[in-house]
């Protein structure tokens, strides 16, 4: 192997999607060059720093009810049967995104009412009502996605996790359980993302660092350290001596545990 | 029932099923045209366009065609349009104002907060086509193959683009100044 056939196959070497025949290659290429290691190196720290980078949520009740708007001003333009009967169909309106749709937008409606009414009301259970039925079928929005079989939906499913409020344990596992076994790497990888926000519960730390030796791809294996330094749980620090002693693994990953360890003090 | 059975529906009369496939894709076209162009009311605005598109367009949608790709080659199109209307394609992110505090925040996360925004820059300061790549392939999960698909051409091509893309990506991080 010549350095110029690393490029293209390093996406799929660092997410660990290579054959046997092919990662033996790129292994024997990287102990002789050192210019492909350091451009792996870098590589794998910028595609996990490139996870961080987020982008806002779509304001989705403002933008339902825009679409519902063009939606229906086509129908009625088109002088379809549903729109003159000036509804819609009942299939339409039982379809779970819907109704998931029209909980989001009462509840938009409810907090503005609440806030430039003229009379707020100082409590009222039916938007804590809506907020509990909003959260519920975010939750069976993203088991359900987490499922699936394409990996842009599962990493759809990863993502609507992060708008829960408060998930319940069943999302949480479900993200672990992600992490643990899904096949694309980048599913993976999100799924850590989502996990942080959990890294002050020991049992989450717990099953990360379980999850850690199943993974092949170095850059998971990078986004859990990361994961772990900022969890700042204690054993972290154990975690990462092992792994930076662990010549098995890629150099990038134990360069990452090495630096992490004068991270924390060690 | 599939994304391809629905925009079949569609396609075939029963217009009201775009609305499930709104909910279901409404937040990746979003991430995909927000990180595009930058701008989170152009993106929401071009999540429209696009569904507006696809009822305008419902005929071309082919049996065998996955939507996803289809949807994606409509999202290209519309900004692309988006674009030339606006002129020069230049805009200023927007940076530290849309960022996520999903993560605590003992101190170090400032400097990984420092380089975040450093990347976000590099990657603005991408060539459009390049960072497009870094997207689909980084943000929406896709594999080079479908990437193949909605940009029309092999998987191989686009492995070879994408290499170049990042390290397009990693020299344009490097260039921009540390502490801003």
């Amino acid at each position: 192997m010549q350095c110029d056939d690393l490029g293209p196959r390093m996406l799929d070497y660092l997410a660990g999607a290579l054959s046997d025949d092919e990662l033996s290659a790129i292994r024997a290429h990287l102990t002789q060059c050192e210019t492909c290691r350091d451009e792996v190196d870098a590589t794998a720290e910028l595609w996990g720093e490139l996870g961080a980078v987020t982008a806002p949520r779509p304001d989705s009740a403002r933008m339902r009810a825009r679409f519902d708007a063009a939606l229906q001003g086509y129908i009625d333009g088109q002088s379809a049967p549903a729109a003159r009967a000036g509804r819609l169909p009942l299939a339409w309106r039982e379809q779970p995104w819907v109704q998931l749709a029209g909980a989001a937008a009462v509840l938009v409606v409810g907090v503005a009412l609440g806030r430039f009414g003229t009379q707020p009301p100082p409590s009222n259970p039916e938007i804590a009502e809506l907020r509990q039925e909003l959260r519920d079928t975010r939750q069976m929005v993203t088991l359900s996605l987490l499922q699936q079989q394409s990996a842009s939906e599962r990493l759809k499913g990863v993502s609507s996790s992060s708008q829960i409020e408060q998930p319940g344990s069943e999302v949480v596992s479900a993200l672990i359980e992600t992490l643990r076994h899904d096949s694309n790497v980048n599913v993976r990888l999100a799924s850590v993302d989502a996990l942080r926000r959990f890294g002050g519960r020991e049992g989450v730390r717990r099953d990360v660092v379980e999850a850690l030796p199943q993974q092949e791809s170095p850059l998971v294996q990078i986004a859990l350290i990361d994961f772990l330094l900022e969890a700042e749980g204690p054993e972290a620090a154990g975690v990462l001596r092992r792994l930076a002693d662990d010549m098995m693994l890629d150099k990038a990953v134990r360069d990452r545990a090495a630096r992490g360890l004068r991270q924390v003090g060690l | 029932m599939t994304d391809e059975y629905l925009m079949r529906a569609v396609r075939d009369g029963d217009l009201t099923r775009l609305g499930v496939l709104f909910e279901r894709h409404h937040r990746p076209l979003f991430d995909f045209l927000y990180r595009m162009t930058g701008d989170r009311g152009a993106a929401e605005d071009l999540v429209q366009d696009v569904f507006v598109r696809m009822l305008r367009y419902r005929a071309t949608y082919r049996d065998d065609g996955r939507f996803e790709t289809w949807m994606f080659r409509i999202a290209r199109n519309a900004r692309a349009d988006h674009f030339r209307k606006q002129g020069a394609a230049v805009y200023v992110p927007e940076d530290g104002m849309d960022w996520e505090s999903e993560a605590p925040g003992p101190a170090r996360l400032l400097e990984r907060a420092r380089d975040m925004v450093r990347l976000k820059r590099a990657l603005q300061a991408l060539r459009e086509d390049r960072r497009e790549l870094i997207v689909l392939v980084r943000y929406q999960g896709m594999t080079h193959e479908q990437v193949g698909a909605i940009l029309g051409v092999d998987a191989g091509t686009v492995k070879v683009r994408f290499h170049r893309a990042i390290k397009e990506l990693r020299d344009a991080f490097t260039r921009v100044p540390e502490g801003e």
